[in-house]
């Protein structure tokens, strides 16, 4: 309530999916689709999670969002505005399912240059890599070669260059892959403090427990498009994200 | 511009650390100082000799970089799908492939400055060892001039590595079509000097002389900034050649690049 009127809150869409078909030219000129239409919006401040079986289309769909890919059909928009503009995409940070960061340069010449990018000043991008450093627990590896990190290292140096120019925006695909428990838990508690200072995370992931621990709403990706979408606070139970998900699955898109 | 430059001097940074470089650097260091001991068989032709040498290392040294390292710091980018770390913040796809090749060019700069720094040095210390009489026809101008218009040669093949690596998906192909544009960009002089004027005998269809005119407007003509001979005898090279020289080699790369963008823009990646 504010004053006399109840002013009811309104959630903008940060991240829009609309009818997003996504065909691929596979070998021999074979027709391959991954997204059969691909209606999806993430509000402002929720955590959303994709899960799905392989080969659902969730990375796709991430690859469309980040404008890597463009969409065969339909219409994908970051607040708003395509993400094959550039500048759409000042708002967002990409984790990969595969962080593939330079292997002969350090985990600080990325920062530095994430900081550049960000029209940082040389004190403020030392600053932020410090902080940022010890919130990966990577404070000691920060001038050592990235080939010379294991792949739960990567993951979190890549997290960090991620979250280097504090965006608004996160998308995270399969953040948790390749991290042991403690790994785990340190990128879910990040994603939380981050979501709590109100920005918007999109995560997919195959880790139901962790998906079903994070986020305000779940959508259950198969055949390219989303099945279902759940609400956080409806999963009671241990374990019923799984039955559900598999149950969907088993029955294909209705 | 800013983030421009960022990438350019991230990609130099990459380069840097690339072992490929240092290789380059001892081989090419090896090969000058011996030109000098070398040299000293041919009592005639010191200088000549020397530069011979020198330039030629500075011509292979060069031609190392668009053939190792802007390959692979450009296609290993898509293969390895490094080109997110870039991508997946707000710079556009021309920022990127600009950046890339004025990474990869401050590179092929940096080398063949210092393999000019090299031979000079060489010449020094060929006057110091044999005497200054066998150094007559050496001229720096034309030895600068001749360096210079080979590193234009080379900007021109590091702009079509960055075509290729925009249209292909492996760093191998790559290779084998930036390969192909170089010998064909050496070869073609002579193959339409044949064409031409062909010996007396021999007849060549309409078609094929029409088809060798056509590709030596679309392959560049790096054999035109091969001045190693010259320089070697010391003649510098005309100002208008050059001016005619450099012009070609700018319009050539802006064409190269402004098609590399279109398409790069236009690809999928990941």
């Amino acid at each position: 309530m504010q004053g006399f009127f109840y002013v009811p809150m309104i959630k903008i869409k940060h991240l829009v999916f609309d009818n997003v078909k996504k065909t691929y030219t596979a070998d021999l000129g074979k027709k391959k689709t991954a997204l059969t239409g691909l209606t999806l919006s993430v509000l402002e401040g929720e955590v959303f999670g994709i899960v799905g079986p392989n080969g659902a289309g969730k990375s796709t769909a991430l690859k469309i969002l980040t404008g890597f890919i463009r969409p065969s059909q339909g219409k994908v928009t970051i607040c708003g505005h395509s993400p094959q503009i550039s500048s759409s995409l000042k708002k967002v940070g990409y984790l990969p399912e595969n962080p593939c960061l330079y292997e002969h340069l350090t985990l600080q010449d990325h920062l530095s240059f994430a900081g550049q990018l960000a029209g940082y000043s040389k004190e403020k991008t030392r600053e932020r890599s410090n902080n940022l450093l010890e919130l990966v627990q990577l404070d000691k590896s920060g001038n050592q070669s990235i080939r010379r990190f294991s792949k739960g290292m990567t993951q979190r140096a890549a997290l960090a260059y991620a979250l280097f120019h504090e965006p608004e925006i996160l998308i995270l695909d399969e953040p948790m892959s390749g991290l042991d428990p403690v790994g785990r838990k340190l990128v879910i508690d990040i994603i939380n403090n981050y979501n709590q200072q109100g920005n918007t995370v999109l995560f997919c992931s195959h880790i139901l427990t962790d998906v079903e621990r994070i986020c305000d709403r779940i959508g259950i990706m198969h055949q390219g498009q989303l099945a279902c979408v759940l609400k956080g606070e409806e999963l009671g139970g241990a374990n019923e994200l799984e039955s559900i998900f598999l149950k969907t699955v088993s029955m294909g898109v209705q | 511009m800013n983030k421009l430059w960022s990438v350019a001097f991230l990609t130099f940074k990459e380069g840097l650390k690339h072992r490929i470089l240092y290789c380059v650097f001892i081989v090419a260091l090896l090969a000058m100082t011996l030109s000098v001991l070398i040299s000293g068989f041919f009592m005639r032709d010191i200088s000549k000799i020397i530069l011979d040498f020198c330039l030629a290392t500075i011509s292979i040294g060069g031609l190392l970089v668009p053939f190792f390292l802007g390959i692979t710091l450009l296609a290993g980018d898509i293969d390895k799908r490094t080109v997110v770390t870039i991508l997946s913040r707000d710079i556009s796809r021309p920022q990127y492939i600009l950046g890339k090749y004025i990474g990869i060019s401050l590179l092929t700069g940096m080398i063949m400055a210092f393999f000019f720094a090299a031979t000079i040095i060489a010449i020094q210390g060929g006057i110091l060892l044999y005497g200054e009489h066998y150094f007559k026809s050496y001229s720096l101008l034309a030895v600068f001039s001749s360096t210079l218009l080979n590193y234009f040669g080379i900007s021109i093949l590091n702009a079509v590595v960055v075509l290729w690596c925009s249209i292909t998906t492996t760093s191998f192909l790559a290779t084998l079509l930036t390969l192909a544009t170089y010998l064909v960009g050496h070869l073609m002089d002579d193959v339409v000097r044949f064409i031409e004027s062909p010996p007396p005998g021999i007849l060549i269809s309409m078609p094929l002389q029409k088809t060798v005119q056509a590709t030596q407007y679309i392959f560049p003509n790096l054999a035109a900034f091969d001045h190693k001979l010259s320089a070697a005898h010391g003649i510098p090279i005309p100002f208008i050649q050059f001016s005619v020289l450099t012009s070609y080699a700018g319009v050539y790369i802006v064409a190269v690049l402004s098609l590399s963008i279109v398409l790069f823009t236009r690809r999928d990646l990941c």
